[in-house]
């Protein structure tokens, strides 16, 4: 063999002289090796996006839910119980009445103060009357536990909540929760900007719960915001987009809701392209809010849920149990009465997510003790499903590859039979087999890694593009990218190995004579 | 010592099912310092001498002694070695690499030379070279730039870089007009001359083997004459007078 230092100038020089094949080999190659490394970005992002989605929506996530209104229990929901707005005293007039009696006291052009039927209203507060301007909840915002639902339903505290922090063994997290439908304004603006959405009464842990949350914007919630009920808010990502404009910074701005100022100090949006935020949505078209200040606003002492994360997925099961067993001793619940809450994991919702709806009903749908499935054999299975694809996916890089290959050697086998002459003067000159060999080897290995760079460079940027315009999830690690190259040089070998010998192995006095 | 000696050299292909007998026992001595001009028609064998004088070809029976060694008994690696240390080609159709700059071209064989010659080196005796057969001036043209002269002068600088003892020249003149002609022919007796070349070219035209100092006639495969020529000589008085001293 010669020195690589002399061979190289000579081969990239050969196929400088052939530039217009050799770009066209080299195109072969730089699909093979872009279809490769997409194919491999596809399915790397696919698995990333199935842990994030395994963690972030449910394989951890255990959610407590006040009262318990399951027919298997039992008891039955109060329809009555959910609806809430209760703005006048129960008793006072038949239900029907009611409305028409406000509705005709304000159109006599009465004010709630001056209502003379304030008697028959007495749960009417004055701020209710509509020409009055006003700067707190009104009375039918501040529902009180009974009209948020969360009446004789409602079971959980948040001193349940610090009970269960302090005493389950597997707990890591535990967020106390309220929740409710409400509207935002902007502060200060003359449109009256506003949007209707979900509001949550939460805690600082939350974003640890959501793992699949990414705080785009600000901070999240502090302890001490919880403690001191600060009116502080961190939005979604729809309703900055929906008050704001897309693209518009909301931090340090400031919503209305319930007549209070609140000012924004976040905004949390979605990391994971299977959930990304839509209107309508339950934490990206949402505002979150200490609890401390919902309960103080709203007149609540009682929570809606209380979610909890365990420290590993392998151990739901236990931390269920445990939770049961501590919720029903702190509600002095007896051996025969029902529950006064309900213990779900998310392991449903967790297959759900990423899965087109109906597919996502079909599973959910049959297989119905699919959340007492553990974590580990959810997740092996979604694994198995995505290697398949990635196999299949593989498999197209192949053949692109083999196709990238093939056209390499037909490149130099042209080469070999252009150059014929060449070769024979070369060999006549003094070259050896090996030489000559190691010239077209290495002219094979030149086309492929120049159509390696060229691919992983186009693969990464494809990558990309699918990952913005279908959003797909799509990862380009520095190891796919060595593969790639080194599939490049080991398909450049393969490539190159049957030109050369065919090269090597020209005689000399032929290949002089040969025109 | 003769630098080329060959023993009743016999060189049979295989044609179908026929055997054609290209050399029937051929027998030759060239000593150093030497201008021979092989001279035969086309199918005289003169071609299959030459190619197994440049170690391209091994002979059927017979022996070939290049610089007192037997190269039909070495391998492949062996004869590419020789090929490139002790002999210099000389083609009727140039063969110089398109696209690529006369000194690159004179560069070729210090490629292939064990152990490697360093980029530096190679560049400056591919310039010496060039220079020696009046072509400095011409080292970074293409050959589609050069004269069909020029061009052959670059092959002839080509053969000349690795410092062989032997020259083949095969048709050197075959492609060039007369005037050209007569110009490659005057460097080649001055190669001689002035460095002691031998050399041995291959023609089928009188005139040109008129420069050589001995003529050998091929025919049918064998040898018909061998005869010392006074060469026509092409010299200017000093290489003339070198010549004469050698």
């Amino acid at each position: 063999m010669f020195s690589p230092l002399q061979a190289l100038p000579m081969a990239l020089g050969a196929l400088l002289r052939n530039r217009n094949q050799a770009a066209l080999a080299v195109i072969g190659v730089t699909i093979g090796v872009a279809a490769l490394v997409t194919s491999m970005a596809l399915g790397r992002g696919a698995q990333n996006a199935l842990n994030e989605q395994l963690l972030a929506a449910g394989a951890n996530v255990i959610v407590i839910t006040s009262g318990n209104y399951r027919m298997d229990r039992g008891v039955k929901p109060d329809p009555e119980a959910n609806i809430g707005h209760a703005a006048f005293d129960a008793g006072a007039l038949p239900e029907a009445g009611r409305p028409r009696l406000m509705l005709a006291a304000y159109t006599l052009g009465f004010t709630a103060r001056s209502n003379p039927f304030a008697g028959l209203l007495r749960q009417v507060h004055e701020e209710d009357d509509p020409m009055e301007m006003h700067d707190h909840p009104l009375a039918k915002e501040r529902l009180g536990d009974m009209a948020a639902g969360l009446g004789s339903a409602s079971t959980l505290t948040r001193e349940d909540a610090r009970a269960l922090a302090q005493q389950v063994e597997g707990v890591k997290f535990v967020v106390s929760g309220v929740h409710e439908n409400a509207r935002v304004f902007v502060a200060d603006s003359p449109e009256k900007r506003q949007w209707f959405t979900r509001m949550h009464g939460t805690e600082a842990d939350l974003p640890q719960v959501r793992a699949g949350w990414v705080i785009s914007a600000g901070r999240f919630l502090s302890p001490n915001d919880v403690e001191q009920s600060a009116q502080v808010m961190v939005v979604g990502r729809v309703v900055a987009d929906r008050l704001f404009g897309e693209g518009v910074d909301p931090i340090g701005k400031t919503l209305l809701l319930w007549n209070q100022r609140f000012q924004i100090i976040g905004v949390v949006t979605s990391k994971s392209w299977t959930s990304q935020p839509v209107a309508g949505d339950d934490q990206f078209d949402a505002v979150y809010v200490p609890v401390t200040t919902v309960h103080r606003l709203l007149n609540l002492g009682k929570l809606n849920t209380v979610t909890v994360t365990t420290t590993s997925v392998g151990e739901n099961a236990s931390v269920t149990k445990q939770i049961i067993d501590l919720l029903r001793e702190r509600h002095g619940i007896s051996e025969t009465q029902p529950d006064d809450f309900i213990v779900t994991s998310l392991a449903k919702q967790a297959l759900g997510k990423g899965l087109p709806p109906e597919l996502a009903k079909a599973v959910g749908g049959n297989l119905e003790r699919i959340e007492e499935l553990t974590v580990e054999q959810l997740s092996g299975s979604l694994s198995r499903a995505n290697q398949t694809m990635l196999v299949m996916l593989g498999s197209v890089a192949a053949v692109s590859l083999l196709v990238g290959g093939i056209g390499v050697t037909n490149l130099l086998l042209l080469s070999v039979t252009q150059r014929t002459r060449e070769v024979g003067l070369r060999i006549a000159l003094g070259a050896r087999q090996s030489d000559i060999a190691a010239q077209f080897l290495l002219e094979a290995v030149l086309l492929s890694l120049i159509g390696g760079v060229l691919g992983i460079a186009i693969g990464v940027a494809a990558s990309g593009g699918l990952e913005k315009i279908f959003r797909w999830s799509a990862s380009v690690s520095p190891m796919t990218a060595l593969a790639a190259m080194l599939a490049a040089l080991v398909l450049g070998i393969v490539a190159g190995v049957y030109p050369a010998r065919r090269a090597s192995e020209l005689r000399p006095i032929e290949a002089l004579r040969h025109e | 010592m003769p630098v080329v000696s060959l023993q009743n050299l016999k060189k049979v292909y295989k044609l179908g099912d026929n055997d054609v007998h290209a050399l029937r026992g051929v027998s030759l001595d060239v000593e150093a310092g030497e201008f021979v001009a092989i001279i035969g028609p086309s199918g005289s064998g003169k071609s299959t001498m030459m190619h197994i004088l440049g170690c391209l070809d091994r002979p059927t029976e017979g022996k070939y002694l290049l610089n007192d060694v037997d190269v039909s008994g070495l391998s492949a690696d062996e004869l590419a070695e020789i090929r490139n240390r002790q002999i210099g080609f000389v083609f009727q159709g140039f063969n110089l690499l398109a696209r690529t700059s006369a000194l690159e071209n004179v560069e070729v064989p210090l490629l292939y030379s064990r152990p490697v010659i360093p980029p530096a080196d190679r560049r400056a005796r591919a310039d010496k070279a060039l220079k020696a057969i009046g072509l400095g001036d011409r080292r970074d043209h293409h050959p589609n730039q050069l004269s069909g002269g020029q061009q052959q002068r670059v092959a002839i600088a080509r053969a000349l870089v690795n410092e062989p003892t032997l020259i083949l020249a095969d048709e050197p003149t075959g492609n060039l007009d007369s005037v050209t002609s007569i110009e490659v022919m005057r460097i080649l007796q001055e190669l001689r001359a002035r460095r002691n070349i031998t050399i041995i070219l291959i023609t089928h035209e009188a005139e040109i083997a008129a420069y050589a100092t001995r003529i050998v006639a091929v025919r049918d495969g064998m040898i018909i004459s061998d005869t010392p020529n006074v060469p026509k000589s092409l010299l200017d008085d000093a290489a003339a007078a070198h010549a004469a001293s050698v």
